[in-house]
């Protein structure tokens, strides 16, 4: 099988990750749930988890550093900090149902800065035309999940920080791939997932915290800090952590972590970026296909075969082996703003463990399909 | 045994705290607080001897950590406040 949706979930794993998930069952306890040592290596372990991930991105304190079950989770804490029910908020035009849904539960008005596939510059222009005062979060994702777009996330934290927005970033197909700095950004939240571009297992997630943001628990409980207080305590990680830790996850997260750190973030993209082009330009070639491609763009590769329903295509090529996603990959704003509501696309994704012979394989694969429409 | 244990708001906090420490040459032992000292229950301390106790709180100050207290002990059982 070759394995093609990774912006889903990344399935080609570094070894030591599925390794140091077993280990922690059976040998790591929760952290702050007791002063005996299979508590103490668990909370060992997640401080190093924890240290590991701030010093990947740009955190000062590895207490703002908050374990999260997915990036959903982590978008919906920050979402719920943030915006009030009623409020306002100014969005990018790619987002996913991560962060429409819970916007849409709080009844808030959303302006949308639209701008075509793969030009950052006419996306800055876009937010810059659309902030105004009284806008409670501008929430942007860093990469579109269904295009590979490359929001232009300097620009806009710069605009924000200028305007005095808070920032709320969807790094969920960034994170692992391309740089991320949150306190040199000046966001309040950045969230990520652990089981896409940071190789954990599913089940983990991170929620990066800016400073002196005020926060709001979305799930309350048990923290094994200040628990005589009727309320969850008021200081990080603890006021975003209720209940018991996910220490498997948190472990192959560890695992996960470290093969980014020791691979390079800049090496991850750069494969990323060269199986995509080449895909795009095999595809590309293809009579009645059309492909989404542009400059920024990351490794995540929509693309059509027309008079071909997207499903159709994904579930051929699963039956050639080659592991696709089809439809509106929950982010049907993505595929309203790129005009691609209607039909759907087929999305390939690639990680640091896909091959350029997969790639082309890919390629022959949908040449076959296309041909016997 | 006379020794210190310096309260924390958290136990990701006593990690830091225990971090710095160690990093400025300084042991520092992570342990879970005595009831009797943790007003609010169930809290994290870390533990260091009489002697680098004014050590421990400069390193801390240059890091800027801040201890929530400080007690006193003797491993006697009984805990005296420090006012730092």
């Amino acid at each position: 099988m070759i394995y093609l949706d990774s912006a889903a979930t990344t399935l080609q794993k570094p070894p030591a990750v599925a390794r140091s998930a077993a280990w922690a069952v059976g040998h790591l306890a929760t952290p702050g749930r007791g002063g005996h040592p299979p508590a103490a290596n668990a909370a060992g372990l997640s401080f190093r988890c924890r240290e590991l991930a701030a010093r990947l991105f740009g955190v000062a304190d590895p207490e703002r550093v908050i374990f999260t079950f997915n990036a959903t989770h982590a978008l919906n804490i920050a979402i719920r900090s943030l915006v009030p029910p009623g409020g306002r908020v100014l969005l990018s035009g790619w987002e996913h149902n991560a962060v429409t849904r819970p916007l849409a539960d709080l009844d808030v008005k959303v302006r949308m800065a639209s701008g075509p596939l793969f030009r950052p510059e006419t996306a800055l222009a876009a937010f810059e035309a659309s902030i105004e005062p009284g806008i409670s979060a501008v929430i942007c994702t860093h990469v579109s999940n269904v295009f590979g777009f490359i929001l232009p996330l300097e620009g806009i934290a710069a605009l924000c920080r200028r305007r005095g927005v808070p920032l709320i970033v969807d790094a969920s197909q960034s994170a692992g791939c391309l740089p991320l700095d949150l306190d040199g950004l000046g966001a309040s939240f950045i969230a990520m997932p652990g089981h896409k571009g940071l190789y954990g297992p599913q089940g983990t997630g991170l929620l990066l915290c800016g400073k002196d943001v005020e926060t709001t628990p979305i799930l309350c409980g048990g923290t094994g800090s200040a628990s005589s207080l009727p309320h969850m305590p008021p200081f990080l990680p603890d006021r975003l952590e209720a209940g018991t830790h996910n220490m498997p996850g948190i472990a192959g997260l560890m695992a996960g972590l470290r093969f980014v750190q020791k691979t390079g973030i800049s090496r991850i993209l750069a494969h990323e970026q060269r199986l995509t082009r080449q895909a795009a330009m095999g595809l590309s070639r293809i009579p009645g296909v059309t492909v989404f491609a542009g400059p920024a763009q990351a490794g995540v590769l929509s693309f059509q075969v027309n008079g071909v329903d997207c499903e159709t295509v994904a579930d051929r090529l699963g039956k050639m082996g080659i592991a696709v996603r089809a439809g509106l990959h929950c982010a049907p704003l993505a595929h309203e703003t790129a005009g691609t509501l209607q039909d759907g696309t087929v999305r390939a994704s690639f990680s640091a463990f896909n091959t350029p012979a997969e790639g082309a394989q890919l390629v022959r694969c949908v040449a076959r399909i296309a041909s016997s429409r | 045994m006379v020794y210190y244990l310096i309260l924390c708001r958290s136990l990701t906090y006593a990690q830091r705290t225990a971090a710095v420490l160690e990093r400025a040459g300084i042991t520092a032992h992570l342990l879970r607080s005595p009831k009797r000292v943790v007003g609010e229950g169930c809290g994290y301390s870390v533990k260091v001897s009489e002697r680098n106790l004014a050590a421990a709180l400069l390193a801390l100050r240059r890091a800027g950590l801040s201890p929530k207290q400080v007690f006193l002990t003797a491993g006697d059982g009984s805990y005296r406040e420090v006012h730092l």
